[in-house]
Order: structure tokens, then C-alpha cells, then sequence
């Protein structure tokens, strides 16, 4: 079955590749040119379109206890609007796993990354995400706030214990990755710290927050994952975050390291409300510490709900719910906390938050190293991308928005000054080829033979909010799944994982943890293929090592 | 072999789903109840509502709502029994029901201190109408009627707080000694059962949590419902947005925890067909004349009055593997069969059931 897209401008930069042309699909992945004269089983015409691979979304909470706990803290924000679309079940539901699917999907997304499973829940995050149809997805597996971890390290293990061990629950959980979120937070709020930094000590583990995160990435990196150590820095919402984002990136020593949703760091405290964007400060770090990759945040008006395993933030900031409910879990290592939140264009600080993150995809001057996200749900919604786009793109249409803000917020920013408008290359660069680089997904995030047919058509629109929210064509393995912006039909997409080679040593060792401490057999936490319901829930992804 | 019976007489499995379906077909209001099942079931269920537009409800949804109730009108600060076992120097045990059959505190908390963490030094005590005999020295006790609870609460979220209180039919000094203790914890768990409070007692008693947050740390275990029924929400909230008593009459999901009430439904004849899964062993209940009834059940778990379409279902974790959730860790497990067996899963019968109705758009 050969399918053709025909005569789109083909825009893959990972190619190096911004042309008029057709791609090729057979069974599944995208082929070189036939010679001329073949006739496609299938082609559809995309002349004055923009053709780009599939989309990558490296970090959007989408599944597991706590996005399912903060629906159901929060029925009265997504009643069912429409009665059920025929070729899709579920998918009219307002906030499920298969609104989801093709909510992405018809954006032109094809594979999301769900960054923050505790390991305890991998099995429900699992279960949920093999519910998302159409795009394929995986998982991150929170360490950092763990016994076992900070045992070790209490321990000064000097061995390979730490690698062999992150090789363990990066299998067990079935994860592409490993995160940290405030490293030792959570432990240091359960013994009833409310500020910690990053050179805090955990209490009875007495080690620091940056011996955490250096142990973490040092591990990640020996053991060859693709997709550096993800860090959720401390400190995250106050004023003067800067400082706890600013000394990660210098502790990070040349070693690749990801920093999620950097915006929520960009405080400074200057200015007459000791409030003010420092993304100026934190983009020229940035610029300067190569290894150091980093995913936005980017915060749009509205009402959404904060999602998050950094239970201490989220302790601090109950009293910021809006409406006034919240949920705290302080389960076995890092928990998780549900805040609800209304960001509004009226208030100084939201409004600096807005422009902080625009400033940081506009001053972050290299397209590879910063990312897509708005950190879904906890800034925006993922289904606010379009407009985020759009914004990148147009800088009149920024200024329209900075005119009708607080002007007191617009003066502790540099938003107003800056011209830079992003190139399609350079969005196809931030939601394609580099996503699929810092994962390590070799045949995702291109157009060139052999990778994976994912492909996204596009109609060429002055409005690039229209243009992205909904795609002309969809491909997800060769196979039209979005039409005109509506999904055509489900299909079941794969979670990505890595199983980085580990002495075995380590699950006799963690059987005997699992039945001391829990009492219990540690298959609890593993995740077998069989409990999935799916065939072929798992696609396994190479590491370096 | 799987074992299945129309109109209370043996027949063959691929009869009984195609006479269940014919039934689900011709129904306008199908409710689908019981729901004691693992997740596999819970997912098919749910599918299957859909596609009758019926109703869905677990038998545990009344306990499992008052706490919902409160989780969404006013939030909820919460732990697994294992880490309060591993973490809590201060346990508060609300209510007689805690120390029923499988909740036994003492084994999930370690009441002899024998399963605390290295972290923990020593381990007090404070019960309000307990249900055991089991005491340990030192602990605060508050002896009371289960309907005083409320009362009691009430008066000891405002002693913590500083204020008098008029008469609660409780000496003042035995609610001070509580609030003495709770006020000196570390890392202090409060654990109740819906079953012996109403969602303003359990929202008066998670505001005590939250009070008590202020100066040092406090949280809470709402001790699960039986047959699954966290487990159920979990997939019911992924699938829909929404907690059991959903239905799907008009096409898409709607919640209305009285309008899709199971048990307010068959009173009233409003369902008019009834699917009842129990794979758990749970008793059914007694079913209203006339409304025909498809029985998924396991072991003795038989209704009253004889059903239109019975199978034999097997239970999760015993004749086939499974996913529920543990309490113990507050996760979801996978379960091996420990008696494999041919018995159908609930997730089988109702595929066979779903295969066998005329347009089926099924999402697996």
C-alpha cells in the first residue's frame, strides 16, 4: 500500500528540507520517491499546504492518578458539550483519555510524552494512556523524593547501586525517561519544611537537593537513556525563582540536562510589587550552557487546574485555589498535588507570566534546545497551542495583546521591545525534529525515508491559530486518522519506554526492599504488557549503552 | 468451563450473550449495576453503557460519593495506609467501621507500631467512637454513639482553634486530651469510613486536617469501599470525566448522582433492563418484579429472584488476572490468577454481549 501526499511545501528541517514536493508512504514509514510514473494506492493533494511531520509533545500531563484526580475534583468544568460523534466513542466526553487523542491529533500531534508517573501509579498512567487513541505516547518516572534513592545515597553507595537502580524502575514502570520534581521536596514537607532550595539538606536522609539532581543525571547519562535527566527545579512561582533556575543550569557542568517549564522560575523581584519577568536573565543562561535543554511553560488566560508531584508548591499555594478546593496526596515518595487556578489578563501577575514565557521562546536563541509546552494543564490547556503559535509568529498580533494588559506588568518585561517572529522552519524545529532528538526517537520528528509515517498537513492560513488547530491531514503510521480538522476513526497507538541494561543484581534487591518495607512482592509496581488489554501496548526505543 | 443459564435454565455461553443482547437492544433505559469488577470489566462496562446509552453505578457508590462529595465541594488533603503505617507518629481513627473485616487498622497501620519507619520514634493514639476492643496505652479515646460523631468533630475542630463549646453530651476534658495529642504530631493521619459519617462530618473532619496543617503536618485515609469501587472510579473518571452514576441517555456522558441513583432507578421502574456485576461474590439485590434481569456473577453471588440471562463470571486475581485497586497502596495492582480457570471475565461476557448487538462501534 503506497499512499502520496503531493505537492505540499515539505518543511523538515531535521532534512535540512523547505521545498515543493510529495512524500511517500508504505506500510507505516515514509519512503524514498518512487521513480516517476508509480501510481500511489492512495494520494491526496496537498498543493498550497505545509506538509511537517507529526508533532512531538515532550512534556503535558495527560494521564495517571493525578490528572484523573483533578477531573474529578473539578466536574463542573468540563460537562460533555455535544452528543456522540459516531466514529469515535468517548471522544465527546469533555475531559477523558479519548477527548484527548484527538483533541492532539487534530492539531497535528503524534506523540506525547506524559512526564510526571510516580512509579508506585506507572500501571494506572499505563492504563490510561493505552485509552488515548490515535497518538502514541510515554512515560517519565519521577525518582528524587524516593526511600530507596535517598536510602542509597544516605548510604554513600559508592558502586553502580544508583545506576542499576534507575535501570530497574525505568523497566519496571515501562518509562522513555527518568524526572526529578524538587528533588527531595516532598520528603522535606512530609518532616514539615515549607521552603526548600537547592542546597537545602533532606531531613534524616541528609543529603541536598543538588546532590539529588547530580546523582540523577549522572546515573541517566552513564546508563546511555537518550533523553537527559528532566528536572522540575525548587522553588518553582516566586518571586526570585530565577535564582533556584539559574543555579540548576550551572550545576548541570556540561552534562546534558532538561529543564521543565522554565517560565515558572522567570521572577525576578524587582519593580514596585517585587514582581518582575528575570526571563531575560534566564534566556542568556540559557544561551550559554549548551547542554542544558529547556521546555517553556507558557501561561494563556483562563481557567485550568495545576497538576503537579511538587507537593510542597502545591502545599504553598492552597490558598491560592481558585475555586477554593485542592488536593494533596503526600503518597509514598513524591505524592502529587491538584490546585485549581484562573489565570486573568487583569492581574499584574498572571500577565507577567504570560509575557516571561513569550520572552523565553523569543530570546532562547537556538529553536533545538527550547521547547514546546505550556505544561498542560498548569499554564494552559495544550489545546491553547494554536494561539501560542500564532503569537511566536506575529508580532503585531503580540502587540495587540500586550496593549489590552496591565501596562505596570508590561514595564518589568522586555516583551514589548522584542521584533523576533518564529519561521515555520524554526516551529517545525521546536515541535518536531528537536523533540524527537532529545528523546532519542530516531524515526520521529522528520520526513526522510524510513522514519515513521506521521505526517501533519496544513492549510497555508494568514491565521496560524486556524491553521494549527486544525489539521487538513493527519497521518499516524501511514494511516489517515484526521481529515479537514476532524478525526476520522481510532486507532491504538504505542508507549515508548527504554530498558537500559542493568546488573540483575538489583531485583534481588529490590524483592527483598519491596517485602520489608511494604510487604509486599515489588511486581506490584511493574507493568506487565498483559495488564495493558491492548496488543502491543509497548515500543521499545535504543539506548546508547 | 463457563457455565450460563436463560430463565433460570442451563444454556450455552454464545445463547445467553445473544439472548442478553437482544434484551440490551430493545431496552430504552438500561442500567448497568453492581460494577463490583476489575478494570478490564469496569472499561467494557462503561463501553457498554455507551453504546445502550444506559446508566452506570457501582453498589458501593453511596459511601464512595460522600467522600467524592467532599473531595470536590471542598478539596482534600490524603495518604496511602502504607506510608501513614511506614511515617504517622499520631494516628486519629474515626469511627467503628474502621475496624471491620478486611480495614482492620491494626494490620493496615500498624497499630503495635511494629511496621513504622525508621523516622518515627513513638506512635500515639486518639480514636473517636471506636468499633474494637483493641487498646493501647496512652491513646485518647472519645466513647460515643456513631450519630454523636458529627457532634464530636465539631466540638474538636473548635477546641483546636481556641474556642468554647456548649455541651456535646461528651466530657470537655476527653475532646481537649484528643486535641492535646493531635496538636503534638509530626506527621499525624487521620483515617475515617464513609460508612459512619455523612459528607458534612467528613468535610468537618478533613478541615480539622487542614486546620491542623498550619503548624505542623496532618493528613488523611477515606478507607476504600469494597468490590473494586476506587478502582472503578479511576477507569469511570479516565473514560468520562466522570465518577459512577453517569449515564449516557443523551449521548454523552452526564453525572447526576440522584437521577442515576441504581437503586432509585429500579424502585422506581425507571431502568428497564438491568445488567448486574458482581464477579466479587457481593449479594445482589432484591430486584423489582418485571424489569428483566442479566446477571454477571461469581460464585454464590445469585439473585434473588431469577434473572432473564445469568454467566458465571470468574474473579479477578483467582480464576483470571487482573488490574484493582490496593488499597493498602492507593494504586492500582495487576493481579495473577491464583486459580486459573475457564470462567468468563466480566470484560469477556459483556465483549460477547457488545459483539452481539447489531451496530456496535466498540473504541478496543
Amino acid at each position: 500500500m503506497k499512499t502520496r501526499i503531493a505537492g505540499g511545501r515539505v518543511i523538515d528541517p531535521a532534512n535540512g528540507r523547505d521545498e515543493i514536493g510529495d512524500i511517500w508512504i508504505s506500510d507505516g514509514r515514509i519512503i524514498e520517491a518512487p521513480p516517476p510514473g508509480t501510481t500511489p494506492d492512495a494520494s491526496y493533494d496537498a498543493a498550497g499546504k505545509i506538509v511537517m511531520a507529526g508533532a512531538i509533545d515532550i512534556h503535558s500531563h495527560i494521564a495517571g492518578w493525578n490528572v484523573n484526580t483533578a477531573r474529578l475534583l473539578l466536574p463542573e468544568f468540563h460537562r460533555a458539550a455535544a452528543a456522540r460523534p459516531a466514529a469515535t466513542p468517548l471522544s465527546n466526553a469533555g475531559w477523558s483519555t479519548f477527548a484527548t487523542g484527538c483533541l492532539y491529533a487534530q492539531m497535528g500531534f503524534t506523540t506525547v510524552v506524559e512526564p510526571a508517573v510516580s512509579p508506585h501509579y506507572a500501571l494506572h498512567a499505563h492504563l490510561e494512556l493505552a485509552d488515548i487513541p490515535i497518538i502514541d505516547k510515554a512515560t517519565l518516572a519521577v525518582l528524587g523524593n524516593d526511600d530507596f534513592l535517598l536510602g542509597l545515597m544516605r548510604e554513600r553507595d559508592s558502586g553502580s547501586a544508583v545506576e542499576d537502580y534507575v535501570a530497574w524502575t525505568l523497566d519496571a514502570t515501562r518509562s522513555l525517561g527518568v524526572k526529578v520534581v524538587n528533588a527531595g521536596g516532598s520528603l522535606a514537607l512530609k518532616a514539615n519544611v515549607r521552603q526548600f532550595a537547592f542546597d537545602d539538606v533532606v531531613p534524616h536522609y541528609g543529603v541536598s537537593s543538588r546532590e539529588i539532581v547530580k546523582t540523577l543525571q549522572r546515573a541517566t547519562h552513564a546508563l546511555g537513556v537518550p533523553h537527559p535527566l528532566h528536572v522540575h527545579c525548587n522553588n518553582l512561582g516566586m518571586a526570585g525563582s530565577d535564582a533556584s533556575a539559574l543555579t540548576t543550569i550551572a550545576a548541570a557542568e556540561g552534562l546534558p540536562l532538561h529543564l521543565a517549564h522554565l517560565q515558572f522560575y522567570g521572577y525576578g523581584k524587582e519593580g514596585a510589587r517585587g514582581f518582575s519577568s528575570a526571563a531575560p536573565r534566564l534566556a542568556e543562561a540559557v544561551n550559554a550552557a549548551k547542554s542544558v535543554t529547556i521546555d517553556v511553560g507558557q501561561v494563556m488566560f483562563g481557567q485550568t487546574v495545576t497538576i503537579s508531584l511538587d507537593t510542597l508548591r502545591q502545599f504553598n499555594s492552597r490558598g491560592h485555589a481558585r475555586p477554593r478546593k485542592w488536593v494533596l496526596l503526600e503518597g509514598d515518595a513524591n505524592g502529587a498535588g491538584i490546585v485549581p487556578y484562573d489565570y486573568r489578563a487583569s492581574d499584574f501577575y498572571n500577565a507577567v507570566q504570560w509575557a516571561a514565557g513569550l520572552e523565553l521562546f523569543l530570546l532562547i536563541d537556538d529553536p533545538w534546545r527550547v521547547f514546546f509546552t505550556t505544561d498542560h494543564p498548569n499554564g494552559a490547556p495544550f489545546t491553547t497551542y494554536p494561539d501560542i503559535f500564532a503569537l511566536l509568529m506575529d508580532r503585531d498580533l503580540r502587540a495587540q495583546q500586550i496593549a489590552a494588559l496591565p501596562p505596570d506588568a508590561m514595564a518589568v518585561t522586555t516583551l514589548p521591545a522584542i521584533t523576533r517572529e518564529y519561521t515555520l522552519t524554526e516551529i517545525a524545529t521546536m515541535t518536531r525534529a528537536a523533540p524527537a532528538r532529545l528523546l532519542g526517537l530516531t524515526d520521529r520528528g522528520h520526513l526522510g525515508a524510513g522514519a515513521i509515517g506521521d505526517v501533519a498537513v496544513y492549510a497555508d492560513e494568514r491565521d496560524r491559530a486556524k491553521m494549527f488547530r486544525a489539521a487538513a491531514l493527519v497521518f499516524k503510521d501511514g494511516e489517515l486518522v484526521v481529515r479537514e480538522g476532524a478525526v476520522t476513526g481510532y486507532r491504538w497507538g504505542r508507549a515508548l519506554t527504554v530498558r537500559p541494561a542493568r546488573d540483575r543484581a538489583i531485583d534481588q534487591r529490590m524483592t527483598r526492599y519491596y517485602e520489608d518495607r511494604y510487604g509486599l512482592s515489588d511486581a506490584f509496581l511493574k507493568v506487565p504488557d498483559r495488564a495493558i488489554g491492548r496488543p502491543e501496548p509497548f515500543e521499545l526505543v535504543r539506548c546508547a549503552r | 468451563m463457563a457455565r450460563a443459564w436463560i430463565g433460570g435454565k442451563p444454556a450455552a455461553l454464545e445463547r445467553a450473550l445473544t439472548e442478553a443482547a437482544g434484551l440490551l437492544a430493545v431496552a430504552r433505559c438500561p442500567l448497568i449495576a453492581g460494577l463490583g469488577t476489575d478494570i478490564a470489566g469496569a472499561r467494557a462496562a462503561i463501553r457498554l453503557a455507551e453504546q445502550t446509552g444506559g446508566v452506570i453505578d457501582h453498589m458501593n457508590s453511596d459511601t464512595l460519593l460522600r467522600d467524592l462529595a467532599v473531595l470536590r465541594e471542598a478539596g482534600m488533603m490524603m495518604t496511602t495506609p502504607n506510608e501513614a503505617r511506614l511515617r504517622a507518629d499520631t494516628l486519629l481513627l474515626v469511627g467503628p467501621s474502621l475496624e471491620k473485616d478486611a480495614s482492620d487498622p491494626s494490620r493496615w497501620l500498624g497499630l503495635d507500631s511494629s511496621g513504622k519507619g525508621d523516622a518515627v520514634e513513638k506512635r500515639s493514639l486518639a480514636r473517636l467512637c471506636p468499633g474494637g476492643a483493641v487498646t493501647i496505652p496512652g491513646e485518647a479515646v472519645v466513647n460515643c454513639g456513631v450519630d454523636r460523631l458529627p457532634v464530636v468533630l465539631a466540638a474538636l475542630r473548635a477546641r483546636l482553634r481556641g474556642r468554647r463549646v456548649a455541651t456535646t453530651g461528651v466530657p470537655a476534658k476527653t475532646i481537649d486530651d484528643v486535641a492535646t495529642l493531635l496538636k503534638a504530631a509530626r506527621f499525624g493521619v487521620a483515617m475515617w469510613s464513609a460508612a459512619d459519617l455523612d459528607a458534612p462530618a467528613i468535610e468537618m473532619l478533613c478541615g480539622i486536617v487542614a486546620d491542623l496543617n498550619a503548624e505542623t503536618r496532618f493528613t488523611g485515609i477515606a478507607l476504600p469501599p469494597a468490590n473494586n469501587a476506587i478502582g472503578v472510579l479511576q477507569a469511570c473518571g479516565w473514560m468520562t470525566g466522570f465518577p459512577m452514576r453517569t449515564g449516557f441517555g443523551r449521548g454523552h456522558p452526564e453525572h447526576d448522582p440522584w437521577l442515576h441513583d441504581g437503586a432509585r432507578m429500579m424502585a422506581t421502574g425507571e431502568a428497564d433492563c438491568v445488567v448486574w456485576i458482581s464477579a466479587y461474590g457481593a449479594a445482589a439485590p432484591r430486584w423489582p418484579d418485571g424489569t428483566p434481569v442479566i446477571a454477571l456473577t461469581a460464585g454464590e453471588a445469585v439473585p434473588a429472584a431469577g434473572p432473564a440471562v445469568q454467566i458465571e463470571v470468574g474473579r479477578p486475581g483467582l480464576d483470571h488476572d487482573g488490574v484493582e485497586h490496593c488499597p493498602m497502596l492507593g494504586t492500582l495492582l495487576a493481579v495473577a490468577a491464583t486459580q486459573p480457570s475457564e470462567t468468563t471475565s466480566v470484560a469477556d461476557a459483556i465483549g460477547g454481549i457488545l459483539a452481539a448487538m447489531p451496530g456496535t462501534q466498540v473504541p478496543a
